[in-house]
């Protein structure tokens, strides 16, 4: 456990400790709030707009964070970083982990801080933040955990700029493949990933409450299909050849 | 099994690079065999793409064999657990740029699963030891060639090991970098750790290696104790001032002659002229003495490594 919070500590700290990364979080939380002043256009549609984008962005965010992963693990590939820790007494299936762990708690924390900046504009705003989107953007966070996992799973069987392609399109057909494929449970949700369980935009926005036996079962599936991916990355990943 | 006394041992350890149909296969190593003897300083020479990089790697489980074997510390290569015992310095090494070098080695040695008090303590003498606590605190990726290689020293350090692989540690090191790496492999070598490293700086690996073992094209020509494989060369003799007959009789014979400022001769011979140097000793007692003159590992690395292209040069 140590050993993979070691490798964690590394990647998360790397990205935490970018400025960007407040800059781009408040440029988003910034973004929403100033659909405040434009209420007008909005035909006074305004609030519910700014729940749904507010959930757009987040998501995006979180997007980001998978797809950062893949670029980061090749890198150390090649660059020899990754041989340096491998030659320590950590397991190959022990650095994915802490790859997966450290990513995911980065995510975590971005994601969490637009959703927290979120709820501040909103109350600013309207004196009150809907149970309905809190749950929203925890669901978003949720994502967080599958998501960079699919990152994972393609750096290490993907060279880098295609493993990008491929975990950009594999979270977007897990978005957006419910109409073709929901209808067959096994491949949709279990085999492929169905990412739309984290989508509750219509939901927050209209503030229907969410269940959160709900958010719960649907955190846990993340998590289980994380595993079950970290399972498939760590088979290709102890055969592969390091530079 | 490991043989009792063998920190390496290697059996007809094969590799072969590239698998895709379209593309040409390398055989960095073919039939590999090899021991390292427990406590040793094993020296593993060999011209550029001879495989030494590439069995190094074998034994650290970066890559995977063709076929054959290896163990290194009686443990198969992929026990993580026997890499607590190991220190591995890669060659050109690269560490994460965005961590300062001391954050780096406190990953390292958690990795190592050193105790946290411990480890404060002995990240800060490592960085001592490679004379890098002036910059414990700046980013790795700001580091020059040397100053990385120091760090990667250190790191290889770090648990103590009962075995050292370097890949090329003097590569990037000043003068008093390479002097300080020597003192720093001695140092190891009192502790019991015994070292495998290779280098293309003869003149250094003679001074540090007491074996020796030389790679070309992925076949082992030559393995053993450096004192056993340099062969005499030649003679230097020594005549006492006073003792010009002696001196004459031999100066004939010698390769190189200086007359000493207290009168006496110093005299290089070949091996060849050995019978004479005796008759002349014997003739004149207490006036000569000889001591045996090894060729260089320079040289002897030459006569093998050329040797071998030669033959493949008559057998085309
Ligand atoms: N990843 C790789 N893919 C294909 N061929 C490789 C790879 N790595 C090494 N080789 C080949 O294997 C052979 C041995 O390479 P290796 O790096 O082990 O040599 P070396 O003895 O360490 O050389 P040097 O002294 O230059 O470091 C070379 O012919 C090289 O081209
Ligand atoms: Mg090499």
């Amino acid at each position: 456990m140590d050993r993979i919070m070691a490798v964690a500590g590394g990647t998360w700290r790397r990205i935490l400790r970018m400025p960007v990364v407040y800059f781009l979080v408040l440029c988003v939380v910034a973004l929403v709030g100033s659909a405040y002043r434009y209420n007008m256009l909005s035909l006074g549609m305004h609030k519910t707009i700014m729940m749904d984008t507010s959930l757009a962005l987040n998501t995006l965010a979180a997007i980001l964070v998978a797809i950062s992963i893949t670029f980061e693990i090749p890198r150390e590939l090649r660059s020899g970083v990754a041989t340096t820790l491998l030659a320590k007494p950590l397991g190959r299936t022990q650095y994915l982990v802490g790859k997966l762990v450290g990513i995911s708690i980065a995510g975590l924390v971005i994601t969490g801080m637009i959703g927290v900046g979120f709820c501040l504009v909103f109350i600013t705003a309207f004196d009150r933040v809907a149970m309905s989107m809190v749950q929203g953007h925890l669901l978003v966070m949720g994502s967080v955990i599958p998501m960079c996992a699919v990152g994972v799973l393609f750096s290490v069987v993907a060279p880098d700029p295609l493993a990008a392609v491929l975990t950009a399109l594999v979270i977007w057909f897990g978005h957006s493949t419910a109409a073709v494929l929901g209808g067959i449970p096994v491949l949709y949700g279990g085999i492929t990933p169905d990412f739309n369980i984290f989508n509750l935009k219509a939901e927050s926005a209209h503030e229907v409450a969410i269940s959160w036996w709900y958010i719960l079962l649907a955190t846990l599936w993340g998590v289980s299909f994380a595993v079950s991916v970290l399972v498939v990355s760590s088979s290709f990943f102890s055969r592969k050849d390091l530079r | 099994m490991w043989l009792m006394g063998n920190v390496i041992e290697i059996e007809e350890l094969t590799k072969v690079y590239g698998w895709l149909p379209w593309r040409r296969t390398v055989t960095a190593l073919d039939n590999l065999t090899l021991a390292v003897p427990e406590g040793a300083v094993f020296g593993f020479l060999g011209p550029n793409g001879a495989g030494k990089t590439t069995t190094i790697r074998l034994l650290m489980n970066l890559i995977h064999p063709t076929s054959g074997r290896a163990l290194v510390l009686g443990k198969s290569p992929d026990d993580v657990k026997m890499k607590e015992r190991i220190g591995f310095l890669p060659d050109s090494p690269a560490f994460n740029p965005y961590l300062t070098a001391r954050e780096f080695l406190e990953i390292c040695a958690k990795l190592l699963r050193l105790s946290p008090d411990r480890r404060r303590s002995r990240v800060e003498e490592v960085l001592e030891v490679v004379g890098m606590s002036a910059h414990a605190n700046s980013k790795l990726g700001g580091f020059s060639r040397g100053m990385t290689q120091r760090i990667g020293i250190a790191q290889a350090i770090l648990n103590h090991p009962d075995l050292l692989i370097l890949d090329e540690p003097l590569v990037g090191l000043d003068p008093h970098g390479r002097q300080e790496l020597e003192e720093i492999i001695f140092r190891q070598e009192e502790e019991g750790t015994s070292v495998f490293f290779c280098s293309h700086i003869l003149s250094d690996v003679e001074k540090i290696c007491d074996h020796i073992g030389i790679l070309s094209e992925g076949h082992l020509i030559c393995n053993g104790p450096i004192k056993k494989l340099l062969s005499e060369t030649g003679l230097n003799v020594a005549v006492v001032p006073g003792g010009d007959d002696a001196a004459t009789k031999l100066l004939l014979d010698a390769t190189s002659s200086e007359r000493r400022e207290d009168g006496g001769w110093d005299l290089v011979l070949p091996i060849d002229a050995a019978a004479r140097v005796g008759s002349v000793m014997k003739a004149h007692p207490g006036q000569v003495s000889q001591l045996p003159l090894f060729e260089t590992l320079e040289e002897f690395f030459f006569r093998k490594v050329g040797r071998l292209e030669e033959k493949e040069g008559r057998g085309a």
